[in-house]
C-alpha cells in the first residue's frame, strides 16, 4: 500500500517534470492519440497532454480551451481520491445515475468537439 | 412409521405411504417441511452473501473514464457502459449480473490500457530519434 503510493508519487513527479519541461506541441516524442492518427477525428481525451502542460505553467484558461472535459475528470478525481487511495470506490461512483451520466457526458463531448 | 390406513412400514421422512398413497400422520408432517424449508433459503441466500458482495463488486468506473481519457480508445466507452451496468444491477439486487458486468468492465479497461501502452511503446521505438533530439536540445539550452 505504502509502496504503491510512493511509486505513484515518483511517477507523477517525474511525469510532471517531463510535461513541464518539454511542451507537447514542440516535441514529438509524446505518444500520439491512436484514434486521432487512424481516423483524423478527435477523441474525448485529445488535448489532455497539452492541457496538463499549460496547467503546470499556471495557464488555466489555455488548458480549459484544450480540453474542458479534463477539468470534469479532475474534479471527480479530487472528490474520489480519498476513497480511491484506500482502494475503495467513492459512494457517488456507485450510483446508477452517475455511471450513465458520465457515459452521456463523454459521448456528447466526443460528438460535440468533432462537429463544432 | 406405520401407515394409519394399511399398516405398511414407511420411512420417518415420507409424507405419503409407499403402499396406499395416503398422507402419513394425518397431513400434519407435510406442512412443517415447507415452513422450515422455504423461509431459510431466501434469508441465507439473499441477505448474508449479498451484503458483503455489494461492497466487494468493483464497478471500475473511474478506471474506465481514465482509460478513455488517456488511451484514446473507444474501448474505454465500452468499459464505462459495463461499469454503469454494475451499478444498475447492484441496485436491482442482481448480484450475478453485477459480477459479470464488473468482469467485463475490468476486461475492457485492461484491453484499452494494454493497447494504449503498446501503441505508446511502438511509437517510442519508431521515434526514439525525436527523444534523443529533445535530450540534446535540453543539454544545449542548459
Amino acid at each position: 500500500m505504502k509502496l504503491r503510493l510512493t511509486l505513484s508519487a515518483i511517477v507523477a513527479v517525474a511525469g510532471a517534470w517531463v510535461l513541464y519541461t518539454f511542451p507537447p506541441g514542440a516535441h514529438s516524442f509524446y505518444p500520439p492519440c491512436v484514434f486521432h492518427r487512424v481516423t483524423g477525428l478527435l477523441c474525448p481525451g485529445c488535448g489532455t497532454t497539452r492541457a496538463l502542460h499549460q496547467l503546470l505553467h499556471g495557464h488555466v484558461a489555455a488548458a480549459f480551451k484544450l480540453n474542458p472535459f479534463l477539468f470534469a475528470v479532475m474534479l471527480g478525481g479530487i472528490y474520489g481520491s480519498p476513497n480511491i487511495l484506500r482502494g475503495q470506490t467513492p459512494p457517488l461512483f456507485m450510483k446508477p445515475w452517475f455511471g450513465w451520466a458520465s457515459l452521456a457526458v463523454v459521448v456528447s463531448w466526443w460528438i460535440l468537439r468533432n462537429v463544432m | 412409521m406405520n401407515c394409519p390406513n394399511c399398516g405398511t412400514s414407511n420411512l420417518d421422512t415420507a409424507s405419503i405411504c409407499v403402499n396406499c398413497g395416503r398422507p402419513l400422520a394425518g397431513g400434519a408432517p407435510p406442512p412443517p417441511p415447507p415452513q422450515t424449508y422455504t423461509p431459510p433459503p431466501p434469508a441465507s441466500r439473499f441477505e448474508t452473501p449479498a451484503q458483503p458482495a455489494v461492497q466487494q463488486i468493483p464497478n471500475y468506473l473511474w478506471q474506465s473514464i481514465v482509460v478513455t481519457l488517456c488511451c484514446c480508445l473507444p474501448l474505454g466507452i465500452v468499459a464505462i457502459v459495463f461499469a454503469s451496468q454494475v451499478n444498475d444491477k447492484l441496485r436491482r439486487g442482481d448480484i450475478a449480473g453485477a459480477m459479470a458486468a464488473s468482469k467485463n468492465a475490468k476486461l475492457f479497461c485492461l484491453i484499452a490500457l494494454a493497447l494504449g501502452v503498446v501503441a505508446m511503446l511502438v511509437y517510442a521505438l519508431m521515434f526514439s530519434g525525436a527523444i534523443m533530439q529533445a535530450i540534446h536540445e535540453a543539454q544545449a539550452n542548459s
